[in-house]
């Protein structure tokens, strides 16, 4: 089947950098981490991270609803609304039986839970939370964007932990392309930042542990890389078929070219050790955009810093990519937004091909010796950028990954 | 003249976010945009933060703040 071709005509972010896609941009631009200290973590052996800061939720939600939703749902709320108004369409207009939302999540409201298992405990069964069930399960983003936005086509929440932002966006182009729908809302949103989960984390050995300066513990592709820093945020794009956007006059801000989607099948946190199956997913993207290698001009990459992740994806990219194209990975700045994070960077490569801008790995001086790739360092790269891919790999061995494309 | 108990104003105000302006002794959960989820959740903010038991149905979607101000003092006066 030839699929049509598929714009985003609208793009919203929140991240530890910014609560609209603008500040984001700039903030990753500007390779500072916001990483510090979280006061509810105190007592953690992790008790840091990059949040989402300076914003009231509650009150940016709205009222009446935002009690019974959790921090990450509030998050892909208000990306939703600013990428349905980036792509100059109305919910109060439009024929929501024609729109999807395809939402993903790696954790949901694990935090939630964790809150209410203590409210059990401590205070018994009247006191908990009647909108417990809902604070936590993960379709939740969706169904809350759906029920603001009059959206009544299909809508789910893609788990493919730290790549459930490319599988949504994956799984919205196939709506798309297969007549389900005429516009799918889709993204990823994380809030995972709570003690249970920190110390999970920090019990992982994938994570960075303090030392010195918070702002450079992130160190994507460097030799004395540290492991990852806990991110959160959210992303949502608008996509629709490229013709109707063209029919209604709406300009894209990007052709989603392609997807592909592997899985490792090895080990639940180990990357397969011959980055076959990972790199298979990239050419499965490739083919899928009907793109040779060469031809991609630019990699936003999944680059956790832990070592592993690192190694395999720089392996992965100077085989497949022999050519050198510049490599970014924001996760230097933002940290890793978790089920969030591969519509963040799709976002953000988005913006890289609208602006011809690649913005630098923050806390990079140059790859560590024997990745033969082309990270863009210190300040951002100044080129005209046509075709870009990024990717992601989640734990369990979820492999997804996007082709972009300048319109 | 009916008054309301400022614990009410305060958990309507921080938790559900309904305006201040809002906030008046004759306004109903269905007059504030309160669903019964809401309702449900606010009875239990209620009862966590004054310490007073609310009578099953006590909270309905026709009851007025003042009424349920009513209530929160005649029951806190009982459990004295």
């Amino acid at each position: 089947m030839r699929t049509p071709a598929i714009a985003v005509t609208g793009l919203g972010m929140i991240t530890p950098v910014g609560n609209d896609t603008e500040s984001t941009w700039d903030g990753v631009c500007a390779a500072v981490s916001p990483a510090r200290t979280v006061p509810a973590l105190e007592g953690c052996a992790i008790d840091f991270a990059c949040v989402v800061d300076g914003i009231d939720l509650d009150a940016a939600v709205g009222r009446r609803t935002a009690f019974r939703m959790g921090r990450y749902v509030k998050f892909a709320v208000l990306a939703a609304r600013e990428a349905v108004a980036d792509a100059g369409l109305d919910p109060a207009g439009w024929d929501g039986s024609r729109v999807a939302v395809v939402v993903g999540t790696s954790s949901g409201g694990s935090a939630h839970l964790t809150d209410q298992a203590l409210v059990l405990e401590r205070r018994g069964p009247e006191a908990t939370s009647p909108a417990g069930v809902l604070l936590t399960i993960p379709n939740m983003p969706a169904a809350e964007i759906a029920i603001e936005m009059r959206a009544t086509g299909p809508s789910m929440a893609p788990c493919t932990a730290c790549s459930s932002g490319v599988t949504a966006l994956s799984v919205a182009r196939d709506l798309l392309a297969t007549g389900q729908c005429d516009v799918a809302i889709a993204g990823a949103t994380e809030s995972t930042v709570f003690p249970i989960a920190m110390t999970g984390f920090a019990r992982s050995g994938a994570a960075a542990h303090a030392d010195g300066d918070l702002s450079r513990l992130s160190r994507p592709f460097a030799a004395d890389r540290a492991g990852l820093v806990m991110g959160e945020g959210a992303a949502v794009m608008v996509l629709e078929r490229a013709a109707d956007a063209e029919a209604r006059g709406a300009e894209p801000r990007a052709l989603l070219a392609g997807t592909g989607a592997t899985t490792d099948a090895h080990h639940p946190t180990s990357p397969h050790p011959d980055g076959r199956i990972a790199r298979a997913a990239v050419e499965a993207a490739l083919r899928d955009a009907g793109w040779r290698a060469d031809e991609v001009e630019h990699v936003n990459a999944h680059g956790t810093a832990t070592v592993r992740n690192d190694a395999a994806e720089a392996a992965l990219i100077s085989r497949v990519y022999p050519h050198r194209p510049p490599v970014t990975a924001p996760k230097g700045v933002l940290g890793h937004c978790m089920g969030a994070a591969g519509a963040i960077e799709a976002g953000l490569t988005i913006l890289t091909l609208q602006r011809g801008v690649v913005p630098p790995v923050a806390n990079l001086d140059a790859p560590a010796p024997g990745f033969d790739i082309d990270c863009v360092t210190k300040v951002p790269l100044v080129r005209p950028v046509g075709r870009a891919v990024s990717h992601s790999f989640g734990f369990g061995g979820h492999n997804a990954v996007v082709a972009l494309q300048r319109p | 003249m009916s008054t309301i108990d400022p614990r009410i104003t305060d958990v309507l105000s921080r938790t559900f976010k309904v305006p201040v302006a809002e906030i008046h002794p004759e306004a109903t959960m269905d007059g504030l945009d309160m669903d019964s989820l809401a309702a449900a959740e606010f009875a239990v903010v209620l009862r966590e933060t004054t310490g007073v038991e609310l009578a099953t149905g006590t909270l309905t979607r026709g009851t007025t703040l003042a009424e349920l101000t009513a209530h929160l003092h005649a029951a806190a006066g009982t459990a004295r």
